[in-house]
């Protein structure tokens, strides 16, 4: 029975309506805000043109919660990513032993961020938290830090904490994309004298493909839209150094009222994700046009 | 069965009517420590038997969090009755955008001068209406443990040299002279705050606060020369930029630190086994020739203008200005009550009052003083100092383009 040409376009109706409203209108809107002074209470405001944006461009807090977002971004794609993998080559066999891994390693993805935040602030504190009490105790504690309070430490730090439950994100996906990999193709490439690495790269790696699109995709959305981790552990600081843009978008809007300013930083977070996105997967499409599949 | 049936109906129409009954009055609170949050929660049950026909609901919400949650609940369509807040530049922000619902009823027939302290009267106001219920104020000093003085043979100092060489003594003993909690800001404000107060005045202290006074004023750059021999001597705790005040507030309680620049609010925290132990002196005099003068934030209630019960939250403010609440709730936290005819609750509280009357002026807190975004602004910048001194000329550099763009030139 064929199908009449407005069936698809009725099943989306209703949720194409929902997208719309929840989350194109407020992203127009909050474009729209980028370009006022609004404070985020009066019930007028003016347009500013891009006097927000002008600030952000000489602003020095600014500049530091931008770079430490590219620290956060190489943190995720160059350390999560490959870990991750690691961890699924590593237990992508059957046992008892390996689930036990598996389930601990997955463990902090089941903890809300604030909760795993709340959690390593504690273990972090300077004097009397679990890492430097047994930095000591192990007769190591020359590298007992203030780990949160040095402010060219802090957001290694934080970034750490984060990878603690990104690993395992990435983790999971990759074992996920493993259940596809054909074990007939590894088989025989062994049978001609592949060698583990060989295996892994030439064969095993290529066939993950998907799950390494999606995975390195998560991880630039995630590292850029980092926040709760870093809201409640330090709130940005000490005075500003751990910022990132979307804690330094919310003490703009939130706490100095200046909605203008803070929905400036959302569209320049929204630009600097949405181009990054669009980069990453049209080279992955062109690599696939060009590798015929 | 059909009986029973209409029995029950009739009883959840009954019981639904009784609730209907009642008109609600939504307060929400900052009051999330555990100490005012009871008090607060029993001055509303006093306020219940006072007035039946009102059921007060409390929505109470983490105090930090409170105050970015405000701002959403202010400019909405319908917000709650009641909201706690403070009084002030923080109070006066709102009421300057017609936020605030005017309370002159409140205090009909002249009676804010019948009920609070005539100093108050301008943080209370903007314009020419009332907009806040003060509750309750506390005086900030500095609280030390006094076992710890005891076993040093110390004694409170009353001038700044004095205090230096106590930090001394104390820092060779071992201790952390000074302990200070600075992850959320404003901690380092009450030191930039009494050092500008002991060093240049209360008036030029306010009119830093209108943004009247660069930054780079010499005389402000003096204030943190002050505060620098304390930093570079390390009489703070170490990585006090870990700590919230709270988890500083520890270090005095469990005998690392001996002596804490805050609130009266800290007995709201201190362990019961310790409350005895600790007692609180006057910020070192620096300058003889300049008055004495002292922080005092107000803490109060206001109305939020799209309040849906207004009635019912004039009569609730009402009661908490009258004398009978006052009292029980500055009984029960050793805090002053707003409301003159309430003699202080304790001998603390007194010393405290005392401490006050005796001084020759009053300022609220830098964060209720000025501008909020020069707040937030100023406070990083001052945690920057305390890390950092050697930064100085470039704290002030940027503390000014700040000022002169907020304030205009």
């Amino acid at each position: 029975m064929r199908t009449k040409w407005w069936v698809p376009y009725a099943f989306l109706a209703l949720p194409l309506l929902a997208y719309s409203v929840w989350v194109i209108k407020p992203i127009v809107e909050t474009f729209i805000i980028s370009f006022t002074n609004w404070d985020g209470i009066s019930k007028t405001f003016e347009f500013t043109g891009w006097e927000n944006f002008k600030f952000l461009f000489q602003d020095h807090a600014f500049h530091i919660a931008l770079l430490n977002n590219v620290k956060w971004l190489l943190g995720f794609t160059a350390v999560a990513v490959p870990i991750g993998l690691a961890l699924a080559m590593l237990f992508n066999r059957q046992g008892v032993l390996a689930n036990v891994c598996k389930s601990l390693i997955y463990l902090p993805m089941t903890l809300a961020f604030v909760v795993r935040a709340q959690m390593w602030s504690w273990i972090l504190e300077p004097r009397h938290g679990v890492l430097n009490t047994f930095l000591s105790a192990i007769g190591l504690g020359a590298l007992a830090r203030p780990w949160l309070a040095d402010p060219t430490l802090v957001t290694y730090a934080l970034i750490a904490v984060a990878l603690w439950g990104q690993i395992a994100y990435a983790m999971v996906l990759f074992l996920a994309g493993m259940k596809h990999v054909p074990l007939e193709l590894v088989e025989a490439a062994s049978v001609d004298g592949a060698t583990a690495w060989q295996r892994f790269w030439y064969v095993i790696l290529p066939m993950l493909r998907p799950a390494m699109v999606i995975a390195i995709t998560i991880s630039i959305i995630d590292s850029l839209r980092a926040f709760d981790i870093v809201y409640v552990m330090t709130r940005g600081g000490p005075f500003g150094s751990s910022n990132v843009l979307a804690n330094y978008m919310y003490i703009q809007a939130f706490h100095n009222y200046r909605m203008g300013r803070g929905a400036a930083i959302a569209v320049i977070q929204f630009v600097i994700t949405f181009s990054m996105i669009s980069f990453y997967l049209r080279w992955v499409m062109r690599e696939e046009r060009g590798r015929g599949s | 069965m059909f009986r029973k049936g209409m029995l029950v109906i009739g009883a959840i129409l009954f019981l639904g009517l009784l609730g209907a009954a009642k008109e609600q009055i939504v307060v929400n609170s900052y009051m999330s420590d555990p100490a005012p949050r009871e008090a607060f929660a029993q001055l509303v049950t006093m306020f219940e038997e006072q007035f039946p026909n009102y059921d007060v609901v409390v929505n109470t919400f983490p105090h930090e969090d409170f105050k970015t949650l405000l701002r959403t609940w202010l400019p909405a369509p319908e917000g709650p009755d009641v909201l706690t807040w403070f009084a002030g530049e923080r109070m006066q922000y709102f009421a300057a955008q017609g936020l605030l619902e005017p309370l002159d009823d409140v205090f009909a027939d002249g009676g804010f001068s019948a009920l609070f302290p005539e100093a108050f009267r301008t943080v209370c106001t903007y314009g020419d209406h009332f907009y806040f219920v003060p509750q309750s104020w506390y005086w900030w000093g500095v609280w030390y443990r006094k076992s710890i003085f005891e076993e040093l043979g110390l004694t409170p100092p009353i001038t700044w040299a004095q205090f230096l060489d106590t930090c001394e003594r104390l820092k060779d003993a071992g201790y952390a002279p000074i302990t200070i909690g600075t992850k959320y800001l404003w901690t380092a404000a009450g030191w930039f705050d009494y050092l500008d107060l002991r060093v240049n005045g209360l008036d030029f202290h306010m009119d830093l606060m209108a943004g009247k006074v660069p930054y780079t004023d010499p005389r402000v750059r003096k204030v943190f020369e002050y505060w620098r021999q304390l930093v570079d001597k390390g009489y703070f705790l170490d990585n006090h930029s870990a700590y919230s005040w709270q988890e500083g507030a520890s270090f005095l309680f469990n005998k690392e630190a001996a002596m804490y620049l805050m609130g009266q609010f800290i007995m709201d925290v201190a362990p019961a086994e310790v409350k005895d132990d600790i007692g609180f002196f006057r910020f070192p005099i620096i300058d003889g020739t300049v008055g004495v003068y002292e922080e005092t934030p107000l803490d109060g209630f206001m109305m939020p203008a799209n309040a849906k019960n207004k009635e019912g939250a004039k009569v609730f403010l009402r009661f908490i200005a009258g004398q009978e609440s006052q009292q029980f709730f500055a009984e029960y936290l050793g805090r002053l009550a707003a409301n003159r005819h309430v003699p202080p609750p304790d001998p603390m509280a007194r010393e405290g009052l005392d401490m006050i009357l005796a001084s020759d002026g009053v300022a609220q807190f830098y964060d209720r003083d000025t501008n909020p975004e020069m707040a937030t602004e100023g406070m990083e910048r001052f945690v920057e100092f305390m890390m950092f001194p050697d930064r100085l000329d470039s704290i002030l550099e940027e503390l000014e383009a700040t000022r002169a763009r907020i304030f205009g030139q």
